[in-house]
């Protein structure tokens, strides 16, 4: 599903004629298969959400290639990036990244207008999605009218709505309490069950970690081999 | 992402700043308003000037009054004959005048007009209508003006006598008989050798009376005689025209029939224009409408431009308030667009509905200031007369207006406030493109 050949990134500081450079990652490589559920695991400032913002189009790399289904996405264009993460790649983010002036059926329709499906089966499949997350009783309430766990599912319910082959989380359960971590976490191993998703969560948690087939661990920029869980 | 969606979105945003949108739209709509009342002016002045130009003169013909190439001469019979032979040309027809203005009688009436001499027949192929009687079949035949009965009053009345105090000619001494049919006596006059005057009556019947003129103002109170009794006057007075006193050589009766004026018809503005061309070109005197037309047509169409380039700027000033509207919505809406980023909008998306909002704003405001432009215009056109008569004590001309708002100006008007709207909106949507997704997601913007 995702392989990442030789990957290095490295950051600009400072204004224009006195610049340093900040490397980030160092010569990455690693794969994921379809159907994995691999966890990313390191310190604060190791280097893995610049990984998962570099796999999810957000950045581009110095160097090395980045395919998604066999597409080597490093090469894309944004708007070529921007069509692709809307057809094959959900999201998850930490502060759940719901727009604020748009109801959870908002939110999770949203994909699907970007998409240009018809109102209907727009419907359709929003309602089935937040019933899905156990969600069809709060259509029409605002992000601020729900509790941490309800925005990360109307979070989840967005990225699931277009049945993407991969989802990418950021620190999924970062906001959340022990119980509704726990809770997601199972979610999100029946979403893997269930309808195949590929799971690529990026988390310095080692009980979020452990959910994954494997854990690949990342110190400073540079990868350790991650094994089997 | 479907057009509809693209609105829907833009209609959700502009909800959430009304104050904002609306005093943008204002400013759209003050601007477009300016820009149309102030080229309505030139709309309504240019009608003006044609309208009076076209109710003085027929716009299809071409006045020649003479020949000059170096030496001055009035038309004559072989010019005539030139200018029938013309391509193009469907009448000309020939005027004179007659050099005295002879007093008139029908039964105890009396009055004194302009006396013409016409080709009844090229009158009638030119256009000439009667709104009473006949066309003149016999020499001693005539048509009179429309107004000619207003003018005739009773022979044993003072001419001062007429009139009350508001200087209204009285009632009981106006003709109010049926003028068809009756016998007119001409008193033309001439001097004899020893410059004493004599007269002698020429009868004429009247067979009809010409149509009313375009214009309200207008008033006609001609006598159309035809060539054949212009003659027979000729030969009583001996001089050409009928002038009473044999002035000069020119009016001897010896010379060659010439004519104070010659008219040409055509069909086609273009062949008025072309003929007048032509004519000038071989040096004659001639003048058409359709020339003046042309170039009153330029005159206006320069002014009208400098009118709608003055009121476009007011457009340009109100577009900067759209530009700063669409600013300050790109920055406070970019962690959204941040988020839609994320998750798939496509850059092109986000700058289309920026787009679309701006040009929503615009057309809002072209239509509101179009609707206000009409008000306005239909205001003034009401109310400058009134202001006016009131003031200078003058009167406007009947028909006059002073505003007038074609499609035409509406097209370009809404057509520019579009363009303008949509150029200042589109460094605010392209800004919107460039928004960095994780920045944004940070509220780091």
């Amino acid at each position: 599903m995702i392989t990442v050949k030789h990957l290095t990134h490295e950051f600009e500081l400072g204004k224009k004629g006195d610049k340093t450079l900040l490397p980030v990652l160092h010569d990455v490589s690693f794969s994921v298969d379809a159907g994995e559920i691999v966890s990313i695991i390191g310190r604060s400032g190791s280097g893995k959400s610049t990984l998962l913002n570099l796999i999810g189009g957000f950045i581009r790399p110095k160097s090395g290639q980045i395919f998604i289904k066999d597409q080597e996405v490093s090469s894309f264009s944004e708007g070529q990036f921007a069509d692709f993460r809307l057809n094959h790649v959900g999201f998850i983010f930490q502060n759940f990244q719901l727009i604020p002036s748009m109801t959870a059926y908002q939110n999770v329709e949203l994909p699907l207008i970007l998409k240009g499906i018809k109102e209907l089966e727009r419907k359709r499949i929003t309602e089935e999605t937040l019933k899905r997350v156990s969600l069809e009783k709060f259509h029409d309430h605002y992000p601020s009218e729900l509790s941490g766990g309800q925005q990360q599912r109307v979070s989840i319910a967005r990225a699931l709505v277009l049945n993407p082959p991969l989802i990418l989380a950021d620190e999924p359960t970062g906001s959340l309490d022990s119980e509704t971590e726990t809770d997601l976490l199972e979610f999100i191993q029946q979403l893997n069950k269930e309808l195949n998703i590929t799971f690529l969560i990026i988390t310095h948690d080692e009980r979020v970690a452990k959910i994954g087939n494997r854990i690949i661990e990342i110190q400073d920029g540079h990868l350790i081999e991650g094994g089997n869980h | 992402m479907k057009f509809g969606d693209q609105f829907r979105f833009v209609r959700q945003n502009i909800k959430k700043n009304k104050m904002r949108i609306f005093m943008t739209v204002l400013a759209s709509a003050m601007g477009t308003t300016f820009l149309i009342v102030l080229a309505s002016v030139g709309f309504g002045l240019h009608s003006t000037v044609l309208k009076d130009v076209m109710e003085q003169d027929l716009i299809n013909e071409i006045s020649i009054y003479g020949f000059d190439d170096g030496e001055y001469r009035l038309i004559n019979d072989q010019d005539i004959n030139y200018f029938s032979s013309l391509a193009n040309v469907r009448s000309v027809r020939p005027v004179n005048y007659l050099y005295q203005s002879p007093n008139l009688q029908i039964n105890d009436f009396q009055t004194n007009a302009e006396v013409r001499s016409v080709d009844f027949a090229a009158e009638q192929k030119a256009g000439m209508k009667l709104s009473k009687g006949d066309y003149p079949k016999k020499p001693n035949e005539v048509i009179v003006g429309y107004h000619f009965a207003e003018d005739l009053y009773p022979v044993d009345i003072e001419y001062e006598d007429l009139f009350d105090e508001n200087g209204e000619q009285l009632e009981k001494y106006t003709y109010d008989d049926e003028l068809i049919g009756q016998t007119l006596t001409m008193a033309i006059e001439k001097m004899d050798p020893d410059n004493n005057i004599e007269s002698e009556e020429f009868e004429v019947t009247i067979v009809g009376i010409t149509e009313k003129p375009k214009a309200d103002w207008q008033r006609n109170y001609t006598l159309y005689i035809s060539g054949d009794l212009l003659s027979q006057i000729e030969k009583y007075t001996e001089t050409l025209n009928g002038d009473p006193a044999s002035t000069d050589e020119n009016s001897d009766l010896t010379n060659e029939r010439t004519y104070s004026e010659v008219y040409i018809h055509s069909d086609s503005l273009q062949h008025i224009q072309d003929l007048t061309t032509q004519l000038t070109d071989e040096h004659y005197y001639a003048h058409s409408v359709a020339t003046e037309i042309k170039e009153i047509n330029m005159l206006f169409n320069i002014a009208k431009a400098g009118l709608i380039f003055i009121g476009t700027i007011a457009v340009l000033i109100a577009s900067i308030g759209i530009y700063n509207t669409m600013t300050m919505a790109v920055t406070e809406r970019a962690p959204d667009i941040g988020i839609m980023k994320a998750i798939g909008a496509n850059p092109k998306t986000i700058k289309q509905i920026f787009l679309l909002e701006s040009s929503y704003i615009g057309l809002l405001g072209a239509l509101i200031g179009t609707a206000v432009a009409y008000l306005i215009s239909f205001v003034v056109n009401l109310g400058l007369p009134l202001i006016l008569e009131a003031v200078f004590d003058d009167q406007i001309p009947e028909g006059f207006k002073f505003s007038i708002i074609p499609w035409s100006l509406i097209v370009i008007a809404v057509g520019i406030c579009l363009v303008v709207t949509i150029i200042s909106g589109a460094r605010p949507a392209k800004k919107a493109t460039q928004i960095d997704v994780l920045k944004a997601m940070r509220r780091d913007l």
